[in-house]
């Protein structure tokens, strides 16, 4: 049971989102002093709700960190060493579908583009989009995993892809696109699918978990950029019709 | 908390599917110790609290907090101070993300300890500094985000031919490291904001891609770093 106590150690956490939040609340300061002047009562308002971000942030972590990281290894390894290593494809894709889904800024990127885009487009349309790809490149990477095959091979390529597809898709399905990769390689998925990936390479002969788990972040960066511009294509051959 | 009860419906749909599939392969096919099991169930249910503050939080705290600096600064900066100002958020930001640090620490491992981590934090703090600020200089001027992309993603790929094969996938990964979940929501709504004010420019077409441009930064940083160093 003495690991269960493992929940109460947040102190890691806290100063993890204390340091990454200070320089935004300092920028924030530093305008409404010399140039916003907002009433007192609503920067007090703006300012409950960082904190509520804050504590929210810190229990998220921590539950990912403690209950989820485990739970990954334990699962890489016992499927890893399973003698039916092609099953990890079809989970991989699960799990890069699951993570992807419970990312806090995947939800919030899909719920800032149904705002400016007055509901044009679909918070939920953006979030299925995006962790379909992230599923699908996922599992690819346990394909990578699995037979060893230098990441640079499928990343270079998707690359190339994505830069030829920037002559063919619109401006603001572009620009969706690519901050979606920044936002896919969140917390919950590059902890949970990086902690499968390290189960697996650890129980596989040859496999280096160090450096087999490198480059899987690429994919899952690669993947909403791809995915996303293929659903603006759509959307822009529906507005010709 | 008015409002708040949408979020939490939100993060139980979000954390449910997670959990779902967890629970149906640990009593199918691959059955973890109980401990571990546990572990899980706590964590999820943690996540799942987590989320919704977080939800509600960034909605009525960092989102309109990023928008109304986004909105405020055209009005009252001049040009070459809200490049500054960009490239300054990038640079800091950059700085105090966690992420950063554990990438520090790879780097020193692959390098073997030849390149520090302050070397690569302020490198890869330059790199997003110099792409935000190049960001907004599109929101501003209102150059097409492709050029700037494709330009960005090409430098990339002629550099990882020269940079050391073991720096091509960390510096690949590294892209993902300056876009958390606490500078993400800010930076969106930053952008949203300052492109709703400019003429000519919708939020929209325009206010997007500051993430996606930051995210190329931190990438370039670490090739020259090992073409450097390799």
């Amino acid at each position: 049971m003495t690991e269960l106590l493992e929940f109460l150690y947040i102190g890691e956490v806290v100063e993890e989102v204390a340091v990454a939040l200070g320089p935004l609340i300092l920028f924030f300061i530093f305008f409404q002093v010399f140039f916003l002047k907002l009433p007192r009562e609503y920067v007090f308002n703006l300012l409950k709700g960082v904190v509520m971000t804050s504590v929210g942030l810190v229990l998220f972590l921590q539950g990912v960190k403690v209950g989820f990281l485990p739970t990954g290894t334990a699962m890489g390894e016992i499927l890893g060493g399973s003698g039916r290593p092609w099953f990890l494809i079809p989970i991989g894709f699960g799990f890069g579908l699951v993570a992807t889904i419970a990312e806090p800024a995947v939800r919030i990127l899909s719920f800032e583009v149904e705002k400016a885009s007055n509901g044009a487009i679909r918070a939920k349309v953006i979030l299925i989009t995006l962790s379909l790809g992230v599923a699908l490149f996922v599992a690819l990477g346990m394909v990578r995993t699995i037979y060893g095959i230098p990441v640079h091979y499928l990343v270079i390529p998707g690359y190339l892809g994505a830069l030829a597809m920037l002559k063919f898709s619109d401006q603001t399905f572009t620009s969706i696109a690519f901050d979606a990769g920044g936002v896919a390689t969140g917390p919950m998925t590059v902890t949970f699918v990086m902690a499968l990936s390290v189960g697996v390479a650890s129980v596989m002969e040859g496999r280096n978990p160090i450096l087999d788990g490198f480059g899987l972040i690429a994919l899952v960066g690669l993947a909403p950029i791809l995915s996303v511009m293929v659903l603006g294509l759509f959307y822009s051959s529906g507005r010709r019709r | 908390m008015k409002g708040y009860r949408e979020n939490l419906s939100e993060a139980l749909q979000a954390v449910l599917p997670i959990t779902l599939v967890v629970m149906i392969l640990q009593f199918s096919m691959v059955s973890m110790p109980a401990v571990v099991f546990i572990r899980f169930l706590l964590g999820a249910l943690m996540v799942m609290v987590g989320l919704s503050l977080f939800l509600h939080g960034v909605k009525t705290g960092l989102l309109p907090l990023g928008e109304l600096v986004g909105v405020e600064m055209p009005k009252r900066a001049s040009f070459a101070f809200m490049l500054l100002l960009a490239f300054i958020l990038g640079f800091v930001v950059t700085v105090a993300d966690p992420n950063v640090r554990v990438l520090a620490h790879q780097v020193d491992v692959v390098s073997g300890g030849e390149i520090n981590r302050n070397i690569l934090i302020l490198t890869v703090a330059l790199g997003v500094g110099f792409f935000v600020a190049l960001a907004m200089l599109r929101i501003i001027v209102g150059i097409p985000i492709a050029y700037l992309l494709a330009g960005g993603y090409v430098l990339v790929i002629i550099l990882s031919f020269f940079t050391h094969p073991d720096f091509v996938p960390i510096g690949f990964d590294a892209g993902g490291v300056t876009t958390g979940p606490v500078t993400v929501p800010f930076i969106l709504a930053f952008g949203v904001g300052t492109a709703s004010v400019l003429g000519g420019r919708s939020s929209i077409t325009d206010g997007f891609g500051l993430v996606g441009l930051a995210s190329i930064g931190p990438v370039i940083g670490v090739m020259i770093l090992g073409v450097v160093f390799g």
